[in-house]
This record gives C-alpha cells, structure tokens and sequence, in this order.
C-alpha cells in the first residue's frame, strides 16, 4: 500500500500501523471493504423510497445542471411520491430509529434501575444519592425520610412511565430554558411519550400516509425532542444515580493501552451495567488468580466505542479507541476477547476475529451475531454473568498465537466533565456557577462554546475531520465540549489535558483554562450523554448574561464525521434546542431542495437553530465561529467596552 | 506547597512579581483522584448544595435570566 494512500485512511499512527499489519495477515478490515463498496449516490442524498413493494423507487437529480421545472414534476416514485416526500420520509426515519436506539437504552436502564432499587438485582445499588435526590425534587417525589431505595422506587416507576406517555409531555422538557418551553409548546413540537413519538413516525413514513414534507419534518423534530430531553436524558440520569456522576478522572487512550502480557479483554457498545459489573468483577482476586493461572500477569479491562467513555468517565478503565478502531484491537493479536452489546458493532469483527484467536462475545439477546460465542448477560445476577464472560476471555489466552504487535501509541487525557463538575469546577463548593464562564464570554476572552461530537466515517480520513475542526475551534478561543468517537479523537492527539491549552487554544481561551485547571475541550461522556451539553447550555442561559433562550447563546454544534442514524437525530434534537448545526461527509436530504432549504433555512426562524453542510472541517468551523459571533452582535458583546466607575453623582443621574 | 513567583515587566512600572502556576506537577493517580461529591456527607448538605449549587433548577427564587413573575 502507497505511503500516501495509507495516510489518507487515518490520522492516528496506531491505526495506520494496524491497517498495515491487517493487509499483511490477509484479513479484511473495514478500510478494505470501503474501498471496493462504494456508497450509492442516490441513497445518499434521500432520493431512493424502498417503504413498499412497488418500488424501490429512484428519484435522482439531473447530474451537473439544475432540474427543468418538467423533469422535477416527473421526479415522483410509483405512487406519486414526490422527491420532497421521500426525502423528508428517510430523514425522520433516520431521526426514529435514532431515537429508538436511545430510548431503548434509556429503558433497558430504567429497568434495571428499578429493579435494584426493589433488591432484584443484586450488584447494583444507588451511588449518587445526591442524584437521587435531585431527580426527586424535579420529578416531585416525596424525599422526607425515606430511604434511598424507597425514592428510587419512585423515581423508576415515573422514568418507565415517560415511555409509554401517550398524553402531556416529557417531564424533563421542564428542564429547558423557559423561553424554549414555550416555543415547543407554540409550535406544537413538545414531545408526549417517547415510544410514542417513534411509533407515530413509523406510522407517518409509511406508504400512503404523511405526504407533506414539513408536516414530516415537523413530527421528526418532536421525535428528535424525545430522544435528547427524553430518552437519552433519562438513561444519562439513572446511570449516574447507579453508577456515580462523572468527575474528572485521568487515564489514557488508543491502542498501545493493551498489555501483551495481560489477558486483554476488550467491552464495546453502548450501555454501561455491563461493563460496570466486568469493570468491577475483572478486579475479583479469584478472577486474578484465574488469569494468572493461564500464564497471563492478570486482566487488562479496555474500552471501546461509548461503553469505553461510561467506564473511563467513573473509573478511568484506559480506551482503545474509536469506532473504526474496533477491528484493529483484534488485529493486533493480543485481544482475548470483545465483549459487545448494542450499537455500532459491526459484523465485521467475526470475520476479523477468525484471522486470530479473538473471541467476539456478544451478550444481549436483542443484538447477536452469526458466528459469535452468546453468553446472555443476566443484570438480575450480573456478578455470576460477568465472572461467566470474564472466564471465557480468560480461557481463550492459550490459544494465542504469534502475530502480536500492539502499536506503542497511547496518550493521558482527563474526562468526566459532566454538567455537575463543570458548575463545582467554576464557582467551588459553595457556590457552584457557571459565572465565570459567561463573564469570560461577556469579555471576549472564550469567543463562544461548541459541542463537537458524533461517529467515525471511514468514507473520510479517520480523525481528520474532528482534529481539524477542534483544533480550528480553540484556537479560535471557542471552549469545546465533546462526547462519542469524537471526543476519543481529541484526546488521543493530547487535547484533553490541561497543558494543551497554552499549546493549541487561543490566548484568551488558554487564560481561562489555565486559571480554573481545565484543558480547552472538555470530555462530556458517551453519545447518549450528549443531554449533558443540553444541561450545560441551559444553565448558562438561566445563569444570565447571555440572553433567554439556547438559541441566544454564542455556541454552535458539529459533528464532522457522523455516520449512524442516532446522529441525526442528536443533531435535530440540538437544532430543535436552538443551536445551529452543522454537518460533515454527507447530507441525507440533497436530493430534494426544498426538504434540505426547510432544514437549513427555515428551521432558523422556527427554532433560532438550523442544519448546516460542509465536508471540509476548516470551513465548518469558521461557519460555526461566524454564527457565534453573530449571536456576540446579537447580544452587543461583540466589542469591548470601556469600564466606566460611576461615582454617585453619576448614579443618581442614572435614576 | 511552594508558590512559584515570576517577574514580569509592566507598563510604567518596573518589573513585578506574578504569582505562578498553583497545580501539582505531575499526574493524578486512582479514579478517586478528582471526585468532589463525597465532599457533601449527609442528605441535608445534598439537599442544601441543590438548592444553592444547582440553583438554575432547584432554587426557591427566580434566578438569571428567567427572573419573571408569570411561569412559563
């Protein structure tokens, strides 16, 4: 493979150096399979209707020239679709079935959560009880003497219920900046029960039913809603409850984290009671006694993809990588075992595995896969479960065999930044406050605040996106905060620690950073805690200063590599919030001008947020900098201002 | 610890002592290294550090930005 082709697929040397060793093995690896199954050009921009057996239906833009007005009315699939309908239909399907995989999370956590808080699952227990009590002051639950169990109880019972709520709206809308409150419930967007949000989509998307794409978009965005201050809020708040509010915790990333002398076992999905009770159960002396007995010098726990930053975030367990890093873990020989669960697993791995002696585990009965070893992870005797997977990891360490080269790359990071630690970090423990950074937004000394989040995309140079666009950010005195794969990306290239401020952040931005301790892009957690940014926002809005709504504050959102469904409706769910949001790779709607205008346009003078589209990351950042400093204009911080002591006379004469 | 002093030069004045960085060198170890919320013992310091801490939501007055008489 060229020097230079090599270079195109990564940025990160770990996974260049990988991607070399999976060629000279013979295995397939995603990077391979991109190169000889190229997208399809029309369903990539929304343009293809597969929702009934007449069809599929293709309904391309001419290439190169604009449509004459007859070649559009021609442009309708075999119903009478038009390009607008289908394209805004696969949109808000998109937005569904990310929703879904959020709200189902959500729920499998709600479950859990109260079955521990009724003794049904032994090894989970409440942690936070100040969470606890928070949820229970919000959701209005007697706190008086009550045991913690007793609340939780409660609290679980009312989280179950937010799903099938087929009237009102979602409790933690409450949590929303008045002004947007209001504005939901204007524009008729507030969401009712999660499930029934998605249902009514699915409904709306089906043959013969909603046909008026605003109207579609419409119904999209209210399911986006029920994802980012539902679904994913609920799980976000319940996993802390049970497993502890993330503060800032060191540790470290990429693959040079694997030990050649330890069993390595590799957990990788999305929800953390499973790699809670491995984190836990992998530190057992029996378990170490086991490994040991195997030739091995103990367990090395690893992370990958979001379960990696639920466990990194509350116990510093170091990460291996990012999404498309999964196969590249197996690749270098050393991984006993991958133990997955739901979202953004891909098949891929089984094939990779059988070039090694790696063992793919998969342990939730709704997400198997063909070829892999199942071992059902019970949470109602999760320690027995775990000590089962953990064993079978342990197991496999005989049989490795000689390719082993785990790249030497690895780099510290700080994570844990959740909303409650940001306010603690800011104002102390006795006035905890997001003061300080609206005062230093007022100055000009953080020009603004961006959340750069969201996948990988191997249809771009891995990382490239996110490095190129944060690093424009910062230095561009913008704080980013980050969840996901992205966030994975800033801190394996060292810029999730402190010192990076005065290395790559802006002067004023460094100054901040360097008087609270702080480094200049903040590691919120996993995708699903992408609700956290939401809490961020909204309390520097109710903290003042900055305006009265989301969409008032100088902030902007991107994710310049997206690729899964849950992307797409994180980014509605953002836009609906009032931040402008802009996308990179590609944009599912270009096949339709007026559905992909509506997002882009239109959808500011609804939401104060809109869509946005632009590959290159440079170019996404400056248009997210010049929307944060229209909002500067807006709020008349954008020049300096002369400080003026006014003495008394000049007081009365204000009055 | 020992505070590290450095001198600058400023404008009209001659060189002036700042006050240097105050963090520890070094890395923090163990993932208890950073937690603060222990710091809060028992359920009424919780329930007081809501009401102060987390006041956006949990304060018994209108607060910043949304000081309003009418609720939304």
């Amino acid at each position: 493979m060229a020097e230079e082709e090599k270079k195109k697929k990564s940025v990160d040397q770990a996974t260049v150096e990988m991607i070399e060793k999976a060629s000279s093995d013979g295995c397939s690896i995603v990077f391979e399979r991109a190169e000889t199954l190229k997208p399809c050009p029309i369903g990539a921009v929304g343009s293809c209707c597969s929702n009934c057996a007449m069809g599929p239906c293709r309904v391309p833009l001419p290439k190169g020239r604009e449509e004459t007005p007859e070649e559009k009315a021609k442009r309708r699939g075999i119903c009478g679709a038009t390009a607008e309908t289908i394209a805004a239909r696969n949109f808000v399907r998109m937005i569904a079935s990310g929703a879904a995989a959020h709200g189902d999370h959500g729920r499998k956590v709600a479950e859990v959560f109260l079955a521990a808080a009724k003794g049904e699952a032994p090894g989970y227990q409440v942690k936070d009880e100040q969470k606890l009590l928070q949820l229970a002051l919000e959701l209005g639950i007697s706190i008086a003497d009550r045991s913690n169990e007793e609340i939780a109880v409660d609290i679980g019972e009312l989280a179950q219920q937010e799903f099938g709520r087929q009237e009102g709206e979602l409790l933690f809308l409450r949590r929303a900046p008045l002004k947007r409150q209001e504005l939901w419930r204007k524009l008729g967007v507030a969401p009712r029960g999660v499930d029934r949000e998605v249902v009514e989509t699915m409904h709306r998307t089906h043959m013969g039913v909603d046909q008026d794409y605003k109207n579609l978009l419409h119904q999209g965005v209210r399911t986006a809603l029920s994802d980012g201050w539902g679904g994913s809020m609920i799980a976000t708040e319940l996993q802390d409850i049970l497993f502890g509010t993330p503060s800032p915790v060191f540790s470290q990333i990429n693959l040079g984290v694997l030990k050649e002398d330890q069993v390595n076992l590799l957990i990788h999905g999305h929800e953390p009671q499973l790699a809670e009770m491995i984190a836990v159960v992998a530190q057992d002396p029996e378990m170490v006694k086991y490994a040991k007995s195997k030739g091995s010098n103990g367990i090395n726990l690893v992370g990958m993809c979001c379960t990696a930053n639920e466990i990194l975030m509350r116990h510093g367990i170091p990460i291996g990588g990012n999404f498309l890093q999964q196969e590249l873990a197996i690749v270098t020989g050393a991984v006993e075992a991958i133990v997955v669960d739901v979202q953004c697993i891909m098949q891929g791995l089984v094939e990779v595995a059988r070039c090694y002696h790696t063992k793919v585990i998969t342990t939730d009965d709704k997400a198997r896969i063909q070829g892999a070893t199942h071992i059902t992870f019970d949470e109602y005797n999760a320690i027995e479960s775990a000590k089962s997977i953990i064993r079978a990891a342990i197991d496999n360490f005989t049989n490795r065999t000689k390719s082993i080269r785990i790249p030497q790359y690895k780099t510290g990071l700080i994570a844990g930044f959740s909303h409650e630690t940001i306010n603690y970090l800011l104002g102390g423990l006795f006035r905890a406050s997001y003061r300080p950074l609206n005062d230093n937004i007022i100055n000009g000394r953080i020009r603004g605040v961006a959340g750069v989040v969201g996948c990988n995309n191997v249809r771009v140079t891995h990382d490239d996106g996110h490095l190129a666009m944060v690093r424009e950010l910062i230095k561009n005195d913008v704080l980013v905060l980050q969840t996901g794969c992205s966030a994975m990306a800033s801190a394996k290239a060292g810029l999730m620690v402190p010192e990076a401020a005065v290395q790559y952040a802006g002067e004023g931005l460094a100054s901040v950073c360097e008087a609270v301790g702080i480094p200049p892009v903040l590691h919120m957690g996993a995708c699903i805690d992408n609700s956290r940014i939401l809490i961020a926002a909204t309390a520097m809005v109710k903290d003042g200063g900055l305006g009265d709504d989301i969409s008032d504050l100088p902030a902007a959102g991107a994710a310049p590599e997206w690729m899964s469904e849950k992307a797409i409706s994180i980014g509605q769910y953002f836009v609906a919030s009032g931040v402008f949001t802009v996308f990179g790779v590609t944009w599912p709607t270009l096949g339709s001008k007026e559905v992909t205008d509506h997002l882009f346009r239109d959808m500011e003078d609804m939401y104060g947020g809109m869509w946005a589209f632009e590959p290159d990351p440079v170019k996404a950042a400056h248009m997210m900098i010049e929307h944060i400093d229209k909002k500067r204009k807006a709020l008349g911080i954008d020049k300096a201002r002369e400080r003026v002591l006014y003495d008394m006379a000049m007081r009365r004469e204000l009055e | 610890m020992e505070y590290k002093i450095k001198k600058v030069s400023a404008p009209n004045r001659d060189e002036v002592e700042l006050l240097g960085a105050t963090f520890e060198e070094g890395n923090p170890e163990g993932e208890d290294a950073g937690r603060w919320r222990q710091k809060l013992d028992t359920r009424m310091e919780k329930l007081k550090y809501l009401e102060n801490g987390e006041r956006y939501w949990y304060g018994k007055d209108w607060f910043g930005s949304e000081k309003r008489k009418t609720p939304a």
